[in-house]
């Protein structure tokens, strides 16, 4: 077996640098939880490792009234910092509910999201929150939006001498939410996940937004169950009408979790959950 | 090729000679002879190789070795006393049988105790939260959590809610 190279960069310049040099054989190491369970099954064989451990993209802040978080900041942190909780609920609590504590001591906000998995639990609250994603080479940065970073299952548009280093989460009036369910409550994959926001003004709904995990390629927006809450009141039957639109936007499959038709059905529940959530409206 | 690696490791300072793809687990078990975390499924999910990094539980097996450089890591060797007094932890575990085959305990030991260390005293839900990340295929989880309950002072007998 050849010589793994290890290499833990503690400028962005020189990461850039080390990725442009071992184009497409660099595996790039954050939290690890991910990579090295696959490692250690030999589903990956590196050839050069580099881990970002060195890089101080460990941070939340607020900038311009815009949440900011470093890549490789830990999930538990986002779970546990107030500036998140305040500015995105859903995020905070998709933090709390992924993986195990001990998984998310470890994994990163940025590894979720280069995984690129249909069920990574961040990419639905940051998708609500219409996030951008800051990536950087050696000839630059530049900022895309989240809902045009994925592009499959484990594929994104990031290029392979490029980084992704930052998450950017404008602020919106209203409040958000996330709902989960898997196939147990603890370290568990997603069945179906989805976030949810809305702002509402007498009841009626000025904006929304909705995601969905797990039930196609990629994480998703539901623009058409979007618009069908827009200008009209947040009850029952509205609600009902919109959970419902927005399952026929999924293209779920069956897998080891669970059935393409339980996902659909999971879907509307969960989104009438979360709509109901958002909006006070008591369910029980 | 070979890195040089130097950590902290229950209170004294250890070097080895280590492998990119090498783990904290494989470090911990085969450089080190640390035998108290345990490979069950070398993908993260059964909790058995847990140890402390700076205070906060992590999965020995799925953290490079290489990434630890300069920290703080603890394991269940650190426990007891010098005079080999057990943690209160683990004569709690003891007391109510809380360890059958005792393959995860001590990754649940380590989790108990960060709990703990962040949280005095938990009440059960916050408890059964914090060993969550954890698989006990003999099933002593409702042992294991009234032996948390009897450090934190609770009566540790009730069951079921």
């Amino acid at each position: 077996m050849k010589d793994v190279v290890y290499f833990a960069p503690s400028k962005l310049d020189e990461a850039a640098h080390l990725l442009g040099v071992h184009r497409g054989k660099a595996i790039i190491v954050a939290g690890g939880t991910d990579i090295v369970g696959k490692m250690n099954c030999y589903e990956i064989k590196p050839e050069v490792i580099i881990h970002l451990g060195a890089l101080e993209l460990d941070y939340i802040r607020e900038e311009k009234g815009e949440l900011i978080i470093g890549a490789m900041t830990p999930t538990t942190k986002m779970s546990l910092h107030p500036l998140v909780a305040k500015k995105a609920a859903a995020l905070s609590q998709a933090a709390a509910q992924s993986g195990s504590l001990a998984v998310r001591n470890s994994a990163t906000i940025g590894g979720n999201l280069i995984n690129a998995s249909p069920a990574a639990d961040l990419a639905t609250p940051l998708l609500v929150m219409n996030a951008r994603v800051v990536l950087a080479k050696s000839s630059g940065k530049r900022i895309v939006p989240l809902n045009r970073f994925f592009v499959g299952p484990g594929e994104t548009i990031l290029e392979k001498e490029e980084l992704l280093v930052e998450i950017q989460i404008p602020v919106f009036s209203g409040k958000t939410a996330f709902l989960k369910l898997g196939r147990r409550r603890a370290m568990t994959l997603s069945v179906v996940n989805t976030a949810v926001r809305l702002d509402l003004e007498n009841g009626v709904c000025k904006d929304a937004a909705i995601a969905l995990g797990s039930v196609a390629p990629t994480p998703i927006r539901c623009y058409q169950a979007e618009a069908s809450l827009k200008g009209k009141p947040v009850n029952p039957a509205n609600i009902q009408s919109c959970a419902k639109i927005a399952a026929g936007e999924t293209k779920p499959i069956d897998d080891q979790r669970a059935t393409a038709w339980y996902r659909r059905e999971v879907c509307s529940a969960l989104i009438e959950r979360a709509i109901k959530d958002v909006a006070g409206i008591l369910t029980h | 090729m070979k890195y040089p690696l130097s950590f902290t490791l229950n209170g004294g300072n250890v070097d080895a000679l280590v492998k990119p793809t090498d783990t904290l687990l494989d470090v911990l078990k085969e450089k080190l002879n640390v035998q108290s975390p345990k490979r069950g499924c070398d993908t993260g999910d059964c909790g058995s190789c847990t140890v402390l990094l700076n205070g906060n539980p992590i999965r020995s097996c799925l953290t490079l070795a290489l990434t630890v450089e300069g920290k703080n890591i603890q394991t269940v060797e650190s426990f007891a006393s010098k005079e080999g007094k057990l943690h209160p932890l683990q004569q709690a575990f003891h007391n109510h049988g809380a360890a059958q085959c005792g393959f995860c305990t001590p990754g649940i030991l380590i989790s108990a105790k960060a709990l703990l260390e962040q949280n005095p005293h938990p009440n059960r839900k916050e408890i059964v939260e914090a060993i969550s990340g954890h698989l006990c295929r003999c099933g002593t989880y409702l042992e294991v959590i009234e032996a948390i309950q009897e450090v934190v002072g609770q009566s540790g007998k009730e069951k079921g809610k």
